[in-house]
């Protein structure tokens, strides 16, 4: 958790909006900070997590928990965090190893053409609406939708899956959704299912981080900017305020950390 | 021309609202439902995109009661099987449509407002939304049918066969300029209307607009662009050289003072000889040449050749 982007986005672990759909994306930059600060906000504000691990190991995400001070293999012990190690479990799909039935969930993929993910959405579904325990409101993080597109879903498939998990997390039981997608590699190359699929989800967000890298290159000090982005959820009724709307911050990564500041306003620069 | 869109003077049939990522079109078409309900006319939402509470937010409190609202939001594709007899996007036809419009009807013509079509058309052929869409607009029970389009999600030739059969066409684009009306906070879009009306005239204007909290729409007027400006009519019998400053012409006596005229830098006989007039103090030029000066008669600059 970065205490500075909880002041920027007016949010803290005690009080924070629900029913809210956070995009983040990413363009020759790495956004996945985002994710872990979003995952140790959350469990520190006692929410129940359900995160979708795609890219990573589960000891990864662990790993990078312990320096931000959460202990992610203890909320998993006690309930609050329920882990899904995608990463494992497509490559077990996709050799054909351990047919079992309880690996319904990402059974999609071995079905060609893919058609719906249902069994991953019903995976999500039974995650939130289950026994809540002593757990605040639920969420879902998802890391990375992305890599469904790799792995032979279509992004009509994808926003539906999101879609529902909107209706289902946000809409319905006042949680929140934060869902990571990459955007173009690095020569630029104009993927239109990875397009659409971004269109889509930017059109249901309701706040939308962008992290891209700086235009004239590489930097020591700066690692990238943050393009924050309120569509107007339930708590504005409309996008008015447009002074408001949308920020661009930059940011540099540090040991435990990430300092945001003004464009232009790096210590380094000053 | 926006203005009366909102208040449904512009004749009816099929409203297409355009938006894009950058500019979110909801908040026009809130307004337009909103203004419908307190003119008392009844409103039927098909809402795919957003939950009924989301939509209903922002609505005038007594009006909004009057709105239906057919949820096609929780469950559009029957995953979780919740709910049995809502609005799926699976099959959109405008017989159901109808159906589910006439359960719950007053005798007043009926507003239909779709957010969005592009639920719809991301799982049905363009073919047949354009059909049923014709059909219902075609139909006596629908006075008007306010669509919202994701123009962006879809293919340019998907979107231009809905805009086909749209008496009007509302683009919403954000606001590029720099500040708007003087004194005023800059506009959030610019909406570039255009309308079909009935005698097969086309109606085109861009103006700016802005939607307050109440879902009330400002408008700004079109935005002054110098490449949109009419050019002014060109006036083709008018001499260019009439009224000028300056006189194009010389008459006899101006032309033989101008040909008398010595021009400052012309070197005349006068000149040549004021120069070569040999003053007192003046430096001379003494030359002997020797022995060693070969003077070349034919090539007097022989000696730059090194």
């Amino acid at each position: 958790m970065f205490p500075e982007l909880n002041s920027i986005l007016n949010t803290s672990p005690d009080h924070f909006p629900r029913g809210e759909f956070t995009l983040v994306s990413d363009r020759q930059a790495d956004a996945s900070f985002l994710i872990h600060h979003f995952l140790s906000f959350y469990l520190r504000a006692g929410c129940k997590v359900c995160f979708l691990g795609l890219v990573q190991s589960f000891s990864h995400y662990s790993a990078v928990s312990q320096r931000l001070g959460v202990n992610l293999a203890q909320a998993k012990e006690k309930g609050q965090l329920v882990f899904l190690e995608g990463l494992k479990e497509t490559l077990s799909i996709l050799l054909r190893e351990n047919r079992s039935s309880d690996t319904d969930t990402l059974s999609f993929l071995s079905r060609s053409p893919c058609t719906d993910l249902r069994g991953l959405f019903g995976f999500v579904r039974g995650c939130v609406r289950g026994e809540q325990g002593p757990w605040g409101p639920p969420v879902l993080i998802v890391d990375d939708l992305s890599v469904m597109l790799s792995l032979g879903v279509s992004a009509d498939a994808l926003l539906d899956f999101s879609h529902y998990c909107q209706a289902t997390v946000c809409s319905e039981l006042q949680g929140n959704v934060v869902m990571l997608t990459r955007g173009e590699d690095e020569e630029g190359e104009d993927d239109e299912d990875l397009g659409r699929l971004l269109t889509g989800l930017a059109h249901s967000c309701h706040l939308a981080l962008r992290v891209r890298g700086l235009a004239t290159g590489y930097c020591k000090d700066i690692h990238g900017e943050v393009e924050l982005c309120w569509r107007g959820g339930r708590t504005s009724v409309n996008f008015s305020g447009l002074t408001d709307h949308r920020r661009v911050y930059q940011y540099k990564i540090q040991d435990k950390g990430v300092s945001f500041f003004a464009r232009g306003t790096s210590s380094a620069v000053l | 021309m926006l203005l009366e869109i909102i208040d449904g003077t512009e004749g009816g049939g099929l409203v297409v609202i355009k938006d894009s990522v950058n500019c979110p079109g909801r908040c026009l078409l809130k307004s337009c439902v909103n203004a419908a309900l307190r003119r008392k006319e009844s409103v039927h939402v098909l809402g795919f995109d957003v939950s009924e509470e989301e939509l209903r937010a922002g609505l005038d409190g007594e009006a909004a009661k009057s709105l239906v609202f057919h949820n096609g939001y929780t469950d559009p594709l029957c995953w979780t099987g919740m709910g049995t007899g809502q609005l799926t996007a699976l099959h959109f036809s405008a017989q159901e449509i109808r159906a589910r419009i006439s359960q719950s009807r007053g005798p007043e013509p009926v507003t239909l407002a779709v957010d969005s079509l592009s639920w719809v058309l991301r799982h049905n052929p363009t073919a047949s939304v354009c059909q049923s869409l014709q059909e219902l607009r075609r139909d006596g029970l629908l006075k008007r049918i306010l669509v919202l389009l994701h123009s962006d999600l879809h293919q340019h030739g998907m979107v231009d066969s809905v805009c086909h059969l749209a008496s009007t066409v509302v683009t919403v684009a954000p606001f590029s300029g720099l500040g708007g009306v003087v004194g005023e906070t800059a506009p959030q879009g610019i909406a570039m209307t255009t309308q079909r009306i009935k005698s097969g005239k086309v109606l085109q204007e861009e103006e700016c607009f802005t939607v307050g909290q109440d879902l009330s729409v400002q408008v700004y007027g079109r935005p002054s662009q110098p490449g949109l400006t009419e050019p002014e009519p060109e006036d083709s019998q008018a001499d260019p050289a009439a009224n000028l400053t300056f006189n194009l012409r010389l008459s006899e006596h101006e032309r033989q003072a101008k040909d008398n005229l010595a021009l400052p830098f012309a070197f005349s006989q006068e000149k040549k000889s004021a120069l070569l007039r040999p003053r007192a103090g003046g430096g001379q030029i003494l030359y002997e040449p020797d022995a060693a000066d070969d003077f070349d008669q034919e090539d007097p600059d022989d000696d730059l050749d090194v």
